[in-house]
Order: structure tokens, then sequence, then C-alpha cells
């Protein structure tokens, strides 16, 4: 049974007098633990459906069912509290927020849950040893490498142990080495901790190391690639 | 508790700009609490309340202590009246009449009486018996004492009457604090003029309900006389003669109004300049499950704490001010000490909440109202 399932999906926005569909009829499939690239040029639509998979937009049309809850039909407060419980979200600039500490950074999503101090001690140290940060977990962003902070921004996607993670971009502002210990981290979360991951991708190299790629242009989903 | 510490974080952000935004709060609140202290001293003076058994009998038609000439003798006139329970002489001398800042005020009492007629005066240093046995001895009000930088033992001049510093008094009758109490007959030579000449008499009746009846028996008393009198309960009295100072008073308030505004629109432009600087990260924290509720809470949440922080240091800067200072307002021989007292520093404190909460309402609505796709992309 998929842990995704988006059926005959459609996305279409007025801007001005014109409506634009940045996803038409589209539907797909993923599986629980898959880790899912999504490559097509600017304007294909990838970013509309990261946002409509991860809950931070719903679709015109069709059906979007993830982990057996169709989200389609949610409104805007029950959208953000499923996504409170159920996604991770890793973006590109990681989005830390530079007051705050690597350890309280993390914390930020056990703020919204009923958990003890010591609850949130043990699952951000957890998180943070996931990433290999516990030695940096009292440094502000400012004092982390471009790698380190997206390793934070990871470590804050996964704390409340969400079954989805999405990322946009997530290797697109790092150097390759720290590129790749970040696409090995993230398959590590797919294969060993059986996260379902959809990442956005202009880079062959970072889509390569996903299960499976799909190529998606004016909306439409036009090839799939499946790795071996 | 949570986003109270996440809100206050975000305030050290921008240590400089939150710094100028409290300045600025603690400016107006200082106004603010200024303007409450002078209104709230104002009606301690001026509004009765069941204990005001005093009447003062003064001149008809006169205001200024320097033209309010009574005989002295009408003192045992009064006292035979029915429902009168003391009667006291008093002779006043100011250096002004009109509404200032920088009055002194004598008060001519028979030194016998001033203990038993005003029990509730406490001697903060020097004697009572020092009083008693100097015929030019002062017992100098605290507040006044420390405006004058006066001390028992000195000696002390002014609108050409030399005394000498009994003691210093403290009285929970605010107008005790600002006067130099001297001995009758010696204030009547000293300020020349002349024995047997009062300015007026502090009346204390047997109850409340007796202060209409009295006033009325006794200006028909002295109705045909050649110093007829106006006689008044105590407070009605301070809110008729010192009219001027009422009036400025008065006016004070639409400054305080004017401080008022002035803090919530700082507050306001202060939270919507950290609002529009944080569009992003706000979105950031809605797309990790933060409701627009809990980002709401946080902007206010802000607001409320500059308005706190910086009210706190407003209001406890002008109590401070109007305490260390002894400011005294006088007019017409009777004097107002601006006194700070804990209601207006729950009423700073609260109005500085309730503008926080206010300057924040809009940028919170501001911070949550854009749709998160939009806001991500900003």
């Amino acid at each position: 049974m998929s842990f995704i399932s988006i059926r005959s999906v459609t996305k279409s926005f007025t801007k001005g007098k014109t409506t634009i569909t940045p996803l038409e009829d589209l539907s797909l499939d993923v599986t629980k633990g898959e880790f899912l690239a999504l490559m097509g040029p600017s304007g294909s639509g990838k970013t509309t459906l990261l946002n409509l998979v991860a809950g931070i937009d719903s679709p015109t049309h069709g059906e979007l069912t993830i982990d057996s809850r169709n989200i389609a039909g949610l409104s805007r407060a029950e959208l953000t509290r499923w996504r409170a419980k159920h996604v991770g979200y890793i973006f590109q600039l990681y989005h830390l927020v530079p007051i705050l500490s690597a350890y309280e950074n993390v914390e930020l999503p056990l703020l919204l849950g009923k958990f003890s101090k010591s609850e949130r001690k043990e699952k951000i140290m957890a998180a943070l040893d996931l990433v290999g940060l516990t030695d940096r977990a009292h440094h502000r962003p400012s004092e982390l490498s471009g790698g380190q902070e997206q390793r934070v921004a990871i470590a804050r996607a996964i704390v409340h142990d969400p079954g989805l993670l999405v990322a946009d971009e997530p290797t697109g502002d790092l150097d390759r080495e720290s590129a790749d210990s970040i696409l090995a981290l993230l398959n590590q979360l797919a294969g060993e901790h059986n996260k379902t991951i959809v990442m956005v991708t202009h880079d062959p190299k970072a889509a390569a190391s996903a299960h499976r790629t799909l190529h998606l242009e004016k909306g439409q989903l036009i090839e799939q690639n499946l790795q071996s | 508790m949570k986003l109270l510490s996440l809100a206050l974080k975000n305030l050290t952000r921008h240590r400089l700009r939150s710094l100028l935004t409290i300045m600025g709060v603690a400016a107006g609140m200082f106004l603010y609490s200024s303007v409450q202290t002078m209104q709230e001293s104002l009606s301690g003076a001026t509004e009765m309340n069941a204990n005001d058994t005093t009447l003062v009998v003064y001149r008809e038609n006169r205001f200024c202590p320097s033209t309010s000439r009574l005989p002295e003798h009408y003192l045992e006139t009064i006292k035979r009246i029915p429902g009168v329970n003391e009667v006291l002489p008093i002779q006043i001398v100011v250096n002004n009449c009109g509404a200032s800042l920088d009055v002194i005020a004598f008060r001519g009492v028979p030194p016998e009486s001033l203990k038993q007629y005003n029990p509730d005066i406490k001697i903060e240093s020097g004697s009572y018996e020092h009083f008693m046995k100097r015929s030019d001895a002062a017992l100098i009000g605290k507040h006044l004492a420390q405006k004058r930088g006066l001390s028992a033992g000195d000696k002390f001049e002014a609108v050409g009457v030399n005394v000498y510093v009994a003691g210093i008094i403290s009285s929970d009758a605010a107008q005790d604090e600002n006067v130099a109490y001297v001995h009758l007959p010696f204030l009547q030579q000293a300020s020349k003029i002349g024995l047997g000449i009062v300015t007026q008499f502090n009346v204390k009746v047997d109850s409340v309900n007796q202060l209409d009846s009295v006033a009325g028996k006794i200006d028909e008393t002295f109705e045909s006389d050649q110093q007829p009198t106006t006689t008044r309960p105590e407070k009605a009295f301070f809110a008729e003669t010192a009219k001027q100072m009422i009036e400025l008073i008065g006016f004070t308030q639409w400054l305080g109004i004017g401080a008022v505004l002035a803090v919530l629109g700082l507050v306001a432009n202060a939270v919507l300049l950290i609002v529009r600087g944080r569009v992003k990260e706000t979105a950031i924290l809605q797309t990790l499950g933060y409701s627009r509720f809990a980002i709401a809470k946080i902007v206010v949440l802000e607001g409320l704490l500059l308005g706190l922080v910086g009210g706190a240091t407003g209001v406890l800067g002008a109590l401070g001010f109007f305490h260390f200072k002894a400011f005294t307002i006088g007019n017409e021989g009777l004097t107002l000490a601006l006194s700070p007292s804990p209601t207006v520093l729950l009423s700073g404190i609260s109005v500085s909440l309730t503008l926080g909460l206010l300057a924040s309402l809009y940028p919170a609505w501001k911070a949550t109202s854009r749709p998160l796709v939009q806001s991500l992309s900003h």
C-alpha cells in the first residue's frame, strides 16, 4: 500500500487575470521508506508538488492521501496541526533561527508538543547524535559551516519523529563533500529509520542517490528513473 | 512560557532597536505617570470622604491669605456653636499667592493646641519640647525640609520671617509636609499683620453630617460683622480656592493622553518592523507546525515585553523622581504635595501592558494573514 497516494491532482491559482496551473492531473504513488527525487526545469511544478505533499498548500482538484489520511480537504489550521506531527521540512538555505543555538533550533518543533524538559533534551540529543553534531549543540548557526547548518536543519526535521521528510534542494547551497554527506544521511534516514523522503533537486548526482527520480515538465510527469 | 522565552530571545536580536524602543516607552510612561501623580494628588486633596469633618472659616470673597483677615476673638464665638468640637486659629504667610512650584507657607498656630488638634503629626527629628520652648521655633514639614535642605537646629529665613528649626515633621495629611508651623503670636508680629488677626479658623465638627449646618451657622453668626465669613469643608475650600492650580493640573491630563498615544505608536511601529523583518522566519515556523495563533502569540508577547520593560522603567523612574525631588505646587497659600502612590504604579504598569497588547494586535494579524506559500518565497 502507498504511503503517499496522489490521484489526478491539479493545482491552479490566479495571478491578476491569468490562471496559472503549475500541476495538472498528476497521479503518483510513493511507498513507505522510499527516497524520491523530483527534478525538472524552473516552473515545472516540482516545488508546488513538494508543497502539496508537505501540507503547506492544498490541491485545487484531486486526492492526496498520506499515511492513509486524505489531506486535500483539510483546513489551514488542520494542515498546520497535521504538519506538526507528520512532516519534517528541510530547506535549501537551512533557515535556522540565528539567535538560537543548534540545540534550541532543534527544540522548536518539540515546543508544540507536551514534552517535559528532560524528554525534549533526550529527543534533541538523539537527533543531534544521528546527524553527528552533539559537540556543536550549543553553537549558534553563525558558528557552524553550511554543511553543519544543514545537519542541524535535518535534526530539526526529524526530532519529532515524522513519517515524511520533504527536502527542497537540501544540497543546493553546499560544496560537493558536504552535499554527499547530507545525501548519505538522507539515505540512512530512509533505509535505517524508514522515513519516506521527497526531495526536489536540480543536481543529477543528488537525484542519483535517491531510490527513484521523477522528471516533471509543465506540471506533468514525463519520466521516471528507478535507481539500481 | 516556551513562547515567552522565544519572544524574549527575539527582542535581543536587534538590541539597539529594542533598547531605543524601550527608552521611548519609558519616556512616554514617565510623562504619563507624572501626570497621574498630579491628578491623584489633586483628587486626594479635593475629593471628600466620610472622615472629613474639618471646616475652614475664611474671610468672605477673599482667596489669598494676605487678604483674609479675621479677628482672633471669633474663636470663642465659634467654639460655642453647637456641633463644633475644636477650633484652631491659623495665620498663614506665603511668599507667592499664584500657582507656583516654589511655595513657602508659614502657618502660625497656638503651639499648645497644635498637637491636640493635629495628632497625626509625627516628629521625625528634633523635638516638640524645643518647639514649645522657643517663640521663634518652627516645625518644618519633611518635604519642605528636603527641598530646602533643612534639619533640626538650623535657622531658616523666608518672606522676612526668621525661624529656628525645632523639628522636622511628617504626617498622613500631605498639606502638613509642605508647611512650617510656627507660634501664632510670633508670626503675627514677624509678618507685621499684628496680634489679634488670623487668616482662617479650622473647625472640627462632631460628625460629617453636621458640616453644612455648622458652616451655615458660623457664616450666619458673622454675617453682619465687619469681617463676614465664608465657611466650607476643607476639601471644598481647597477646590474653590486653588483654582489656578486645579486648571493647570487639569490641563496636564492632555499631556498624559498624548504620552499614551506616543507610546502606542512607538510600540506598534517597533513590532511592525520586527514582523516585517521576519516574514520568512515566521513562514518557517509555520512550516514546522506553529499555528497562526502561536505566531500571533509570539508577536503579542514581544509587544507586551517592550511595553512592560519600558513602562516599568518609566513608571518607576517617575515615582523615584517625585519621591526624591519632593515637588509641591502652591496656590493661594494652599500646597499640594505631588506624592507617588501605589495606584499610579499599578495604573502605569497596566497601561503599559495594555498599550503593548494593542500595539501588537495589528502586527500580529499582519504576521499571520499572508498565505504560507507566498511567505516562503518572500
